[in-house]
């Protein structure tokens, strides 16, 4: 191959390449390969949900938490109504895989490892579980020795044994704890007047499962998302509120 | 940089030029593999346009060790000078190639035959305005194209002139470079069109190219370590002056029958003359002679020893494809 040649068909492929991201540019890019966003405008978005307090809640069958509030806002935004689906999440996840849903929502964080089946949006919130203490006492130079009552079951009691020099306590709902130092999720802590000792145990980044590859149902979504993610505290608190 | 011992003076002005060239293109390629990298999302064509940058890294990094460690002269360790230790470089480079290029070239063909669909979303690099990550994709691709396509220009004719096989490598590497970013382009272009299957269509053809990329440059770097007879740089025949060297001894009068075999060192070429002398007057004066009248043809005849020999034994005619 000489030189000449080859900067010969570099020329107008380049030009080709940069006239179609022109065009591109103009007419809606980028689209569905199978047309997800046009069908749930103005139709119904199938929602796929699994209970995870506080983002989702079926109490009485009835869908409800913060996550329910932003689809169902969302779906009204693109006019249309929302048909829920309860189920596992492999159940959920499988149902998306083959556009059976156009969305999963369920307490979902960005290091789920639905990724091969599902196209995942960005993170709209982030949450972290710290130790805290009431308000009335200082905060702690260290935890080390000190006796922290965290939720049983949680990921956070096991990175309070494994990974910090404090006394896990576990119980049962940390929220009724008083005059004791907690691990509870960071919003919280002004609600139930505890003071960060800044130690955090861990962090969520939450998000939304959507079909694969379906781009511009995805990027309408994460529009949606980056335009209302200022609401989830108050999303928060009154989903804490209605417990 | 020093004056190198194997080189006349104008060749030693262009290979100047050569290293400079490509600390330039190991520079550039540095920074279009973090762009790249930065803006990979879930694009398969992304992928491989990203490995493909990566590996165009080791053409130059090879010429620059190899213009740095031919300079220095054999010693009692290694009699024979360091010009392996290119080919050893790039065979090494040419087996990440070709396993690479398989592994890409797998997983986007099964890709596509999940009929998997590439998700691409929003970014916000700039502050609060969220762009879709296909656009950024696309600036990325630009950028890791049109510079080689100047580069691979600049390049070719220094490897001409200097013999120089890896340099010639790396002018086609960055022809390979830009034609992958094109059709990572196209990919991505299909993908915000809704073609689904564009992205791993593109993927697959990179693919295709960087295994064969790999397979060509595993063939010449094995040739190389086998001694096979010099090539022209571009690799398209043999290169003619064996028998030149045979021609100008078979010329001298004190000559019956002569064979030379050569072998590459990097971009200089070494090997044997076999002479059956018609007399032994004087024999060891006329090797002398002769070899350095040999040695002042071409600059890139660098070592020459003239065994004289009863009888010459020829090797036989290669098969096909040998």
């Amino acid at each position: 191959m000489n030189p000449t040649r080859s900067s010969r068909r570099a020329g107008p492929l380049l030009a080709a390449v940069a006239l179609l991201a022109v065009l591109a540019a103009g007419c809606g890019i980028p689209r569905d390969p199978e047309s997800t966003l046009d069908r749930v405008r103005g139709g119904t978005l199938r929602a796929g949900i699994t209970a995870s307090e506080p983002w989702t809640t079926l109490e009485g069958g009835r869908p409800g938490g913060v996550e329910v509030e932003l689809v169902e806002r969302f779906a009204t935004e693109l006019g249309a109504g929302v048909e829920w689906v309860d189920g596992s999440e492999a159940d959920l996840m499988a149902a998306l895989e083959v556009r059976e849903l156009d969305l999963v929502v369920g307490g979902l964080t960005a290091d789920t490892p639905w990724q091969a089946k599902a196209a995942i949006t960005r993170s709209y919130a982030t949450t972290r579980v710290v130790v805290a203490v009431p308000s009335s006492q200082p905060a702690p130079d260290d935890i080390a020795g000190l006796r922290v009552a965290v939720e049983a079951g949680t990921d956070a009691a096991g990175i309070l044994e494994d990974k910090t020099d404090a006394i896990p306590v576990r119980v049962a709902d940390v929220t009724q704890v008083r005059g004791s130092a907690v691990a509870i999720e960071e919003w919280l802590l002004a609600d139930l007047d505890l003071r960060d000792t800044g130690v955090h145990l861990s962090k969520s980044k939450h998000v939304m499962a959507t079909p694969m590859g379906e781009n511009a149902f995805l990027v309408r979504l994460e529009r949606f998302l980056i335009a209302n993610q200022g609401e989830v505290p108050a999303l928060l608190d009154k989903a804490e509120a209605g417990r | 940089m020093a004056e190198h011992h194997e080189m006349p003076p104008d060749k030693h002005q262009k290979l100047v030029k050569a290293v400079r060239l490509e600390w330039i293109s190991i520079l550039y390629l540095l920074s279009a593999i973090v762009l790249l990298y930065f803006t990979l999302g879930s694009s398969q064509a992304m992928k491989a346009a990203w490995v493909e940058d990566i590996l165009g890294l080791t053409p130059p990094i090879a010429f620059l060790v190899a213009s740095r460690v031919r300079n220095r002269k054999p010693n009692d360790r290694f009699p024979y000078g360091y010009h392996r230790a290119t080919a050893i470089a790039y065979l090494c480079a040419a087996v990440a190639l070709l396993a690479l290029g398989a592994f890409i070239l797998y997983d986007s063909v099964s890709k596509l035959l999940k009929f998997e669909h590439a998700p691409i979303d929003l970014v916000k690099p700039f502050g609060d305005r969220p762009i879709w990550l296909g656009w950024l994709m696309l600036a990325a691709l630009a950028y890791s194209a049109v510079p080689q396509v100047f580069l691979g220009r600049l390049k070719q004719p220094l490897a001409r002139e200097l013999n120089d096989k890896v340099l010639y490598a790396d002018s086609e590497m960055n022809r390979a470079d830009w034609m992958t970013a094109g059709a990572a382009m196209l990919g991505v272009v299909g993908i915000g069109f809704g073609l689904w299957w564009a992205d791993s269509v593109a993927a697959s053809v990179i693919s295709v190219d960087i295994v064969r990329d790999g397979w060509k440059n595993l063939r010449v770097a094995v040739d190389d370590l086998m001694d096979k007879e010099p090539t022209v740089v571009d690799d398209s025949r043999a290169d003619p002056l064996p028998l030149w060297v045979k021609n100008e001894l078979m010329l001298m009068d004190w000559v019956k029958d002569a064979e030379v075999r050569l072998r590459e060192g990097g971009h200089v070429f070494l090997g044997e003359a076999f002479v059956v002398p018609v007399d032994n007057e004087d024999l060891v004066g006329r090797i002398d002679r002769a070899n350095q009248h040999l040695l002042d043809l071409d600059w890139r005849l660098h070592e020459l020893v003239i065994t004289p020999v009863p009888e010459i034994q020829r090797p036989e005619p290669a098969g096909e494809g040998g």
